[in-house]
């Protein structure tokens, strides 16, 4: 038994070593961990459990028979965050670039399975020079095996893709099918064809930075959902998202202790929005104020700004906030924005998360760029995504809601529980002046002096309809609240919708405007 | 001390014993399913934040609107959030900030300038 005792460990410590000192000095050296590392960080200390450590590919053409690759460049298994169980694979670029063959997107795939077998968060770290090329065909079954499981886990348990090296090719699919894409900042890059190939096919000459580096994708594509500046952070990071996530669809997310009162007053808020309607303030000082110790957890902080996605908690319980950001282009509804939001929107409504709308927009962006790109059909994600969500959902209008930005900011329309308005609040079919040149034209026309009628006009117009009240005559608005009372009532308003039970009509599935 | 008992649950029936254990409630080990437990409760992590990025370079107009007024003047040391200009537009005024720290080293706009979307309003290096 001795002597079978023995050779257990050298195997273990032979795989454990991954592809040797050499390539992981090559590794620390870039500022990266190894796999190994990686996973130790990331779960509780001491919780993580390895499965699958001998699996070895069984590849012969090309020279790989003779290729050894310890782990099959992959480490799989399960371990806790903040004691909540969580399966995850790490990628192992020291050994043969971290490539995927056919039994290292086994493994992958049996993480997921496990995942969905027990209903818990499945976390990805991809590292990886790609597709494993003398593995051929079996290489590609393995993406699509992989792929075909991002899709049916979604909206099952949630899945986290952290990018910490390359992702390249049909790699960026997998990430991109979660619910989650974490990159660290210089170190990851993601691209379906690299520069090299860019460049002969187009001559564009970029580098890999520039071209899927984290700020880019942070940014200017919207493909990741965050960035930090190096590895440790990016792993608190996932840790601190987990800690809003419940483990699958048919749990509540988790409650945390918090000694924040839900009853404390907010006698400040109402300071923030300035009087003028026309002046931005920042929507996260009303974030900030009402949740609970002031913390709040954004998602795609960098991409589509005029908008702003975030998890927090009332009262200890998750809630997803999404609110309108007047401090950048005027809070407009665009593209991108409603992009960001309707994704936002529903990984809450698959996962239980009650949705906080915070609305104080200038209406959808106009111009014949929004226009030829397709704001009609990207803008109509919003409306879906609302409209399809049942989880309890709760609107503040703070400011302006006016239009189709009205209705689109979860509106009683589209199924709002419960809509909150401040006094502040000016809902209305259009903006004054507008309203007031196309109702008054006639009288504005016809005046010795129009641009004194027509200023005349715009106030009445003001004084009359530029307030909650005319929306509140119709119940469309449920109450008009003092901005400090705003914490209270969400709190009171999450208690009473806890039990909510809303069906749909039985479907396949809804065709949602992608 | 060890009791033993005999319960029938739906018509069938399970033995149950029952300790008492010293100073505590008696805790049965009764043959019913198992409650699922809540998650505990996780410990709230230090995070850090999300890198804020930018660059320097030409800052252009992220919508069609007029300049309203110019916050910096030329070879002016800016840092990162400073606001350069407002620019009206939408019905309200927005501060437009510097992405980087830098300096400016052009100004292509005035108070009053019409721009649409990607014109460049000021460079900064």
């Amino acid at each position: 038994m001795n002597e079978k005792l023995k050779e257990l460990k050298l195997r273990r410590d032979k795989i454990s070593a991954g592809g040797g000192p050499k390539r992981v000095e090559a590794q620390h050296a870039k500022g990266k961990m190894t796999a190994r590392e990686r996973i130790e960080s990331l779960l509780d200390a001491g919780s993580f459990t390895e499965v699958d450590a001998f699996v070895e590919h069984r590849a012969v053409d090309l020279g790989m028979d003779k290729t050894e690759a310890p782990g099959e460049g992959v480490v799989i298994g399960y371990g806790t965050v903040s004691g909540r169980i969580v399966t995850v694979f790490a990628q192992d670029f020291t050994v043969v670039g971290g490539s995927l063959g056919e039994m290292h997107a086994a493994k992958i795939c049996k993480a997921m399975d496990l995942a969905m077998k027990i209903g818990c968060p499945c976390v990805g770290i991809n590292d990886s020079g790609g597709a494993r090329i003398q593995e051929g065909v079996d290489a590609l079954s393995g993406y699509g095996d992989i792929f075909y499981r991002n899709t049916l886990a979604s909206g099952v348990i949630p899945q986290i893709s952290v990018i910490m090296g390359p992702c390249a090719g049909g790699a960026v699919y997998s990430p991109a099918l979660t619910d989650f894409t974490i990159m660290v900042d210089k170190t990851a890059n993601m691209f379906i064809t690299g520069p090299q190939v860019i460049k002969a096919v187009t001559r564009e000459d970029v580098t890999a930075e520039a071209l899927g580096g984290a700020l880019v994708h942070s940014q200017t594509s919207g493909c990741a959902s965050l960035m930090f500046s190096n590895e440790q952070e990016t792993l608190d990071g996932i840790r601190k998202l987990l800690s809003y996530l419940p483990q699958n669809n048919v749990e509540d997310p988790p409650v945390a202790v918090t000694s924040d009162d839900v009853k404390r007053s907010l006698p400040a808020l109402a300071a923030v929005i300035p009087d003028a309607p026309n002046k931005p303030y920042d929507t996260r000082d009303v974030i900030r104020q009402v949740f609970d110790d002031g913390d709040f957890f954004e998602i795609q902080p960098l991409y589509a700004q005029n908008i702003v996605t975030c998890f927090a908690r009332l009262g200890g319980k998750p809630v997803g906030i999404v609110a309108n950001q007047p401090k950048i282009m005027a809070g407009v509804l665009d593209i991108n924005a409603s992009d960001k939001a309707s994704r936002f929107i529903r990984f809450c409504d698959a996962f239980n998360i009650p949705l906080v709308t915070l609305t104080d927009t200038a209406g959808y962006l106009p111009g014949v760029g929004q226009e030829h790109a397709g704001v009609i059909r990207h803008g109509a994600k919003l409306l879906y995504a609302y409209s399809e969500a049942t989880v309890p959902k709760i609107t503040v209008i703070v400011r302006k809601a006016y239009g189709g930005a009205y209705i689109a900011m979860c509106s009683r329309h589209l199924g709002a529980d419960q809509v909150f308005a401040w006094p502040s609040a000016e809902i209305a079919v259009m903006g004054p002046d507008g309203a007031a040149n196309i109702i008054f034209k006639k009288e504005i026309d016809e005046a010795a002096n129009p641009d004194a009628t027509r200023k005349e006009m715009i106030e009445e117009y003001k004084r009359s309809f530029a307030n909650p009240y005319k929306a509140a005559v119709r119940g469309y608005v449920d109450d008009v609240i003092d901005p400090a009372d705003t914490r209270i009532r969400l709190a009171t308003a999450l208690t009473m919708l806890a039990g909510k039970r809303e069906t749909r009509p039985a479907k396949k599935h809804g065709n949602f405007p992608v | 001390m060890l009791k033993k008992y005999r319960v029938s649950v739906n018509g069938q029936s399970y033995d149950v014993s029952v300790e008492e254990l010293a100073g505590g409630p008696a805790v049965a080990s009764a043959p019913v399913a198992a409650v699922s437990h809540a998650a505990p409760a996780p410990v709230a992590q230090p995070v850090a934040v999300p890198v804020a990025g930018g660059t320097a370079g030409s800052i252009k107009a992220p919508m069609p609107g007029t300049i309203l007024a110019i916050k910096v003047a030329n070879g002016q040391a800016v840092k990162r959030g400073d606001v350069l200009l407002i620019l009206e537009a939408m019905k309200m005024e927005n501060e437009i900030c510097a992405p980087a720290d830098g300096s400016v080293s052009q100004i292509r706009v005035q108070a009053g300038t019409t721009v649409n979307t990607g014109d460049p309003m000021i460079d900064l290096q």
